[in-house]
C-alpha cells in the first residue's frame, strides 16, 4: 500500500472516523486559482484528488464536463497538471496523499512508463483511470509500472458489476478500492446505500482492502450513512459546482473551506 | 431473392485487430466497469442472433421487404464521360443504397441492431447518437415498428444543419436529446449517449458507426456488410467479375465496411474517400488518417484519431455524417495493413458534385456521397485503364442537404 494512504487510513481508524476525499478538476478554473483551492482542500480533506481534464469523457455529468472546458480553456494539459500538484505538496505541510483521475487516453498520449514515472516524481499517491479495462494492455503495462514506485492503482467498481469481475479487479487494485454507488454518472443522483452495501459484502468477503464510495454523496447527511459502511467517501460535483458558480468570487476558497468543513462532521463512525 | 451468407473473414481477436508485424492493437473496450456486463450482454446476444437461424431468416426477410436492400447497381454513362469516355477508363456502376427505406445505407445495420435489441437482448429501449441524423431516422423507424421506446443523442450544430431528418426522427416517436458540449456535434452526441447507456444499463446502445467499445465495431460491419454481399453478388452478375476498384467515403468507417468487407479477401482496390473541409493544410477537415492523426483512445475504442495534445480535435467539414474525428479500429487497422488506400475531397468540390450529379444523373445525393464521387472521378480518370470496372458506393439521398445545397446554388449562379 502507498505510504500516505496507509497513514491516512491508520490514523482514520485510530479516530473512529472515515476520510473525505475531495475531487477537483486541475486547473479549473486556471492554474493560479485551482492551486489555491488544491491547497484549502488539503487542509480539510484525508485525501485530495485532481482531475486530468478529458474532452470526450464517457462518465461524467455536465457539471464535470463544463470543468473540464474551463480547465482546457484554461491551457490545461497532462504535463501542467503534473507541475501544478507538485507545487501543491510542496507548499502544504501535512502528508495528505494526492491522486490523479483521468481517462485513458491522457495517459497514453503521454506514455504509459513516462507517466508513472512523472507520478513519482510530481509526489502523486495514486492514479484512477475511468475507463481503464483490466484486460487491456495499457491497463496491464500501467498496473505493473505503478506496482514498482508504488503509487497507488485505484479501480473502480460498479453495482453492475458480479463477484467474478470484483475478484479480477481486487487483484489490481492497490491501496483502496472505489466503489460507484449508482448506475449513472457523477453526481447525477442520490447515492444508492443499498448499492453501497451490497458491492462492499463482496468486497470485504474477498479483500481487506479499504473502500471509498463515491457518486452522489453531496451533503454531512449522505457522508454519514456512506462512512457507516465504507472506510472513505469521495466529494466531487459538490465541491466542483461552487467553482463553477464562484469561479470569479474572491471567495471561492473559503466558500469550499466551509463545504468541507461541514462535511467533516459527518466522518465519525 | 437470398441475401449471401456472411463469412468472418477478418476477426478480431479478444476485441483487437492486431498488425502482425508492428503488433499494434485497434479496438478494444475502454469504457467505466459499470458498462462492461451491458457489452458482454450486447456480445453475447450477437453471437447467438448470428447463429440462429430462424433469427437469421426473419431478420433477412425484413431487410428485403421493409429496408428494400435489393438496391440496383446502376451503370453510370455520365460518370464515364465525366471521367473521359468508357472506351478510356472503363464501366463506372454506382450502388444506390440510397434508395432504401429512410434513405441510406445506415437502415441495415440499425434495423438489424434494434431487432437483437428487441428480440434476443430483450430491451425496450433504444439509446442512439446521430450526425447526419441518417442513423438516428433509421433507428427510430425500427423503434416504431418494433414498438420500442428511442433516445437519440445530436449534437446542436448538426440539429440544425439536417432538421428535415432530425424532424423524421420525431415523427417516428423518437427523444430528441440535442447536445451543447465540446464541438456540438457527431463525437460529443456519441459521448453524451454512451453516459446515458450508464444510466439507463436496461436499455441497448445502437452505435451508428463501426466504432464504440467492442463488440460495436465488428457487430456493426457484419450488420451492414449485406449491403456489400449483395453488391458483390450483383456485380459479378452483370460484369462476370469483382469489381476493380470500390470507392466509399469514410467518417468512422459504417459505409466503407458495409461496401468493403465482403471484398477484403478479393483483388479488388478499395479506396476511403475522407473530408478535407476547407483543405486539409487548413487545420479545418474532416480527415482522420490523411489528416496528421496518431494513435489514440476514446468513446471505448482505440484507433487513428485527430488530437490536439490528448484532447480530441474538432472536425470541420460541411457534411456532418463525416464529422468524426477518428475512424473506427478495423477500418484504421486495414489501412496499417495497406488494404484500404484513402483519398479525399474539399468541401467545395463536394458541393459542385452534389451540383453536377442532380443536373447530369438527374440524382440528389446525401453530401457525403459527393466526396466520394468526386474522389473517384479524379483517380478513375488518372488510372486511365479501359478494362477497369469501378464500383462506387452511393450511399445515401439528399434530401436533407437541399436548404443548404439551393442556397449554395443560387449564391454561385
Amino acid at each position: 500500500m502507498n505510504k500516505n494512504f496507509q497513514e491516512m487510513f491508520a490514523k482514520a481508524k485510530q479516530e473512529k472516523r472515515g476520510s473525505l476525499i475531495g475531487f477537483a478538476t486541475g486547473m479549473d478554473p486556471n492554474y493560479k486559482t485551482s492551486k489555491k483551492i488544491l491547497i484549502e482542500m488539503s487542509k480539510h480533506c484525508g485525501a485530495v484528488e485532481v482531475g486530468i481534464p478529458f474532452n470526450t469523457s464517457t462518465s461524467d455529468s455536465s457539471t464535470i464536463m463544463d470543468a473540464n472546458m474551463r480547465a482546457i480553456k484554461a491551457g490545461a494539459n497532462t504535463e501542467k497538471i503534473f507541475k501544478l500538484i507538485k507545487e501543491v505538496k510542496s507548499k502544504i505541510k501535512n502528508n495528505v496523499p494526492f491522486l490523479i483521475m483521468t481517462y485513458m487516453n491522457p495517459v497514453y498520449r503521454y506514455s504509459i512508463k513516462k507517466f508513472a514515472k512523472k507520478c513519482k516524481t510530481s509526489n502523486v499517491d495514486g492514479l484512477i483511470i475511468v475507463d481503464s479495462n483490466n484486460n487491456s494492455p495499457e491497463d496491464k503495462e500501467l498496473s505493473k509500472e505503478l506496482k514498482k514506485i508504488n503509487v497507488a492503482y485505484v479501480k473502480l467498481v460498479a453495482p453492475t458489476n458480479n463477484e467474478a469481475f470484483i475478484k479480477e479487479t481486487l487483484k489490481k487494485c492497490s491501496s483502496w478500492i472505489y466503489v460507484v454507488s449508482y448506475a449513472g454518472l457523477t453526481g447525477s443522483k442520490q447515492v444508492n446505500l443499498g448499492n453501497v452495501k451490497k458491492i462492499s459484502k463482496l468486497i470485504r468477503k474477498n479483500s481487506k482492502i479499504p473502500i471509498g464510495v463515491g457518486f452522489g454523496i453531496r451533503t454531512k447527511s449522505d457522508v454519514s450513512k456512506v462512512i457507516k459502511i465504507a472506510d472513505a467517501t469521495i466529494v466531487g460535483s459538490g465541491i466542483v459546482d461552487i467553482v463553477g458558480k464562484n469561479a470569479k468570487n474572491h471567495n471561492l476558497t473559503k466558500k469550499i473551506g466551509s463545504y468541507l468543513k461541514n462535511l467533516k462532521k459527518g466522518l465519525n463512525k | 431473392m437470398k441475401i449471401p451468407p456472411f463469412k468472418e473473414i477478418n476477426p478480431p481477436k479478444n476485441g483487437y485487430w492486431i498488425n502482425p508485424k508492428t503488433k499494434e492493437t485497434y479496438g478494444g473496450q475502454y469504457i467505466s466497469p459499470l458498462l462492461i456486463p451491458n457489452l458482454q450482454k450486447v456480445e453475447k446476444c450477437f453471437e447467438k442472433a448470428i447463429k440462429d437461424k430462424k433469427f437469421m431468416r426473419e431478420l433477412e426477410e425484413k431487410l428485403l421487404t421493409f429496408i428494400g436492400v435489393n438496391t440496383p447497381l446502376l451503370r453510370s454513362k455520365e460518370l464515364e464521360e465525366i471521367a473521359g469516355g468508357q472506351k478510356k477508363v472503363g464501366k463506372i456502376y454506382l450502388k444506390r443504397t440510397d434508395l432504401h427505406h429512410d434513405s441510406s445505407h445506415k437502415p441495415v445495420n440499425s434495423f438489424s441492431s434494434c431487432y437483437m435489441a428487441k428480440h434476443i437482448f430483450k430491451a425496450k429501449k433504444i439509446i442512439c447518437e446521430t450526425g447526419a441524423s441518417m442513423h438516428s431516422r433509421s433507428v427510430a423507424a425500427a423503434c416504431a415498428m418494433l414498438e420500442m421506446d428511442c433516445e437519440v443523442h445530436i449534437g446542436a450544430v448538426d440539429a440544425e444543419k439536417v432538421s428535415l431528418n432530425k424532424d423524421i426522427s420525431e415523427l417516428y416517436g423518437a427523444k430528441i436529446v440535442v447536445v451543447h458540449e465540446s464541438t456540438k456535434s457527431l463525437l460529443p452526441a456519441m459521448a453524451s449517449a454512451l453516459r446515458s447507456w450508464q444510466s439507463n444499463p436496461d436499455a441497448m446502445y445502437v452505435v451508428g458507426s463501426v466504432a464504440g467499445p467492442s463488440p460495436y465495431p465488428r457487430m456493426v460491419r457484419t450488420w451492414a456488410s449485406v449491403i456489400g454481399r449483395i453488391a458483390k453478388q450483383q456485380f459479378k452478375q452483370i460484369t462476370g467479375k469483382v469489381p476493380s476498384t470500390l470507392f466509399c467515403v469514410c467518417g468512422g468507417g459504417s459505409n466503407l465496411m458495409s461496401m468493403a468487407y465482403p471484398l477484403l479477401k478479393d483483388k479488388t482496390e478499395i479506396f476511403a474517400v475522407e473530408s478535407a473541409g476547407e483543405g486539409i493544410p487548413t487545420g479545418r477537415h474532416g480527415a482522420t488518417i490523411l489528416g496528421g492523426s496518431k494513435m489514440g483512445i476514446l468513446l471505448g475504442f482505440k484507433s487513428k484519431v485527430v488530437m490536439k495534445s490528448a484532447q480530441i480535435a474538432e472536425s470541420l467539414t460541411e457534411a456532418s455524417g463525416l464529422d468524426f474525428a477518428a475512424v473506427g479500429p478495423e477500418v484504421a487497422y486495414l489501412h496499417d495493413i495497406r488494404r484500404i488506400k484513402f483519398r479525399s475531397t474539399t468541401d467545395m468540390e463536394a458541393k459542385k458534385t452534389f451540383l453536377m450529379c442532380c443536373e447530369k444523373l438527374g440524382i440528389v445525393p446525401a453530401i457525403e456521397a459527393c466526396y466520394v464521387i468526386n474522389a473517384a472521378l479524379k483517380e478513375i480518370k488518372k488510372r486511365k485503364n479501359p478494362r477497369e470496372n469501378h464500383l462506387i458506393h452511393l450511399c445515401g439521398s439528399g434530401e436533407s442537404n437541399v436548404n443548404r445545397m439551393i442556397k449554395f446554388k443560387r449564391e454561385n449562379e
